[in-house]
């Protein structure tokens, strides 16, 4: 995913200082994203390079001088092409964990249960902060924040079952390993 | 049937935990054939306090939840429920400890069909002596605190799993017992049942009873204060809520 997108989403509700952009993405992402300042302009000035955002000259100036941004057409466009494409797997992040336990699994003298035993216990951790978070969220909370914490309590329970799994297939004596 | 309550109840020593397990040894069977089930696990819930056990089939959850709540002894090692040490008790004393003490939860077929839910909760009150109406009240304050408070005159076939577990709850906790044993108690539920479960667990644990639930589902874990990974017998790992959530 880009920040791109994401402030191309927001400008699509209308024009926005980019210190506005900023509190928004964090907030329609539970504050889960944190955004510096710096970012959301240097992605602002290559979506304005790319003619997907415009600075919005007629409109009010606020008291420091700073511009509003707006979404072009083509921005528009652009924005309709990313909802309706779906995420693919290649997109996203690698996951630094499957990695580091494929190469435990294969390097002599690693510990791989421990490996395993010390990342349940963190990814736990994770998931009890997490309902926590989830816990304190009231009635009023805004879908979008409930769904991102949500998202992310799926993925850590996703996490410790996998750990589970591997615990288990490791544990099972196989033919070079009785 | 008729022997005072309270009076005999020994309050549990100041700062001991309503369970305490020390060194716990389970084996099941002799010689070749014996079954080590717990090789040593110490293990203390507190008042107030949520603790979930997670581990494969055959680690060990459902006899340490057995031992903690007075259903089996150990073979080695002591338990302590309310301050008192099992071993040292008479089957008599035991099964009215763990009568007084401790309520269990499981999967599902916890509720006699052909009992109201009012009557289901208040069936182990009748059962220590008191008094139907009196069993009965409690019975209802009870079920209000689980969130069922009007469907006591209803018939566990008309309720739906969820808020049969919940009824399950409240039979487990009536007559002000401290310890709540839950082996699976969102098993045969789907996700938005189970949720209303866990939260009434979690609600009755910041009530002050002692919760000791044993689950495969991490989601369900993660409410908990303190998750104990129980692999072989002994316990693997443990993961603690931040200390923020502390009482």
């Amino acid at each position: 995913m880009s920040v791109r997108h994401g402030l191309l989403a927001l400008l699509r509700r209308g024009p926005r200082y980019g210190y506005q952009l900023r509190a928004e993405f964090e907030a329609s992402t539970a504050t889960t994203w944190p955004l510096n300042i710096g970012q959301v302009y240097t992605t602002l000035s290559r979506l304005e390079r790319d003619g997907l955002v415009s600075r919005d000259e007629q409109g009010d100036r606020d008291e420091q001088g700073r511009v509003r941004y707006a979404i072009t057409p083509d921005g528009r466009d652009e924005l309709d092409r990313w909802f309706a494409r779906p995420v693919s797997r290649a997109d996203r992040p690698r996951d630094e964990l499957v990695i580091k336990l494929a190469m435990a699994v294969t390097t002599p003298g690693v510990d791989v249960a421990a490996v395993i035993r010390a990342q349940r216990s963190a990814t736990m951790r994770g998931l009890q902060e997490l309902t926590r978070a989830l816990r304190t969220l009231d009635a009023s909370t805004e879908a979008a924040q409930r769904l991102v914490v949500d998202s992310m309590i799926f993925h850590a329970e996703a996490e410790q079952r996998w750990l589970d799994h591997c615990e288990a297939v490791l544990a099972r004596p196989s033919e070079e390993n009785p | 049937m008729t022997e005072p309550r309270s009076a005999d109840r020994l309050p549990a020593p100041d700062g001991e935990p309503v369970v305490r397990m020390t060194g716990v040894v389970r084996v099941h069977g002799e010689g070749t054939g014996a079954v080590h089930a717990l090789r040593g696990v110490s293990l203390d819930v507190a008042a107030g306090e949520l603790v979930a056990v997670m581990g494969p089939s055959g680690s060990g959850k459902s006899t340490l939840l057995n031992l903690a709540g007075g259903l089996d002894r150990p073979t080695e090692g002591s338990v302590r429920l309310e301050g008192r040490e099992l071993r040292d008790l008479s089957p008599e004393q035991l099964a009215e400890l763990r009568r007084r003490s401790a309520g269990y939860v499981f999967q599902d077929l916890n509720l006699v069909p052909s009992l109201t839910v009012a009557e289901n909760v208040a069936l182990p009150r009748e059962l220590d002596g008191v008094r139907t109406a009196k069993a009965r009240r409690e019975a209802l304050a009870v079920l209000k605190e689980v969130g069922l408070a009007d469907l006591g005159d209803r018939f566990p076939d008309d309720l739906s799993g969820g808020q049969r577990q919940r009824a399950a709850i409240a039979r487990a906790l009536v007559g002000e017992r401290r310890l709540l044993l839950a082996d699976e108690p969102t098993g045969a539920l789907d996700t938005r049942a189970g949720d209303e479960i866990i939260q009434v667990l979690r609600q009755r644990a910041d009530a002050g009873v002692a919760v000791l639930l044993v689950t495969h589902e991490p989601r369900y874990a993660a409410w908990a204060d303190r998750v104990v990974f129980l692999k072989d017998g002994q316990i693997a790992d443990s993961a603690a809520a931040g200390t923020e959530t502390a009482r």
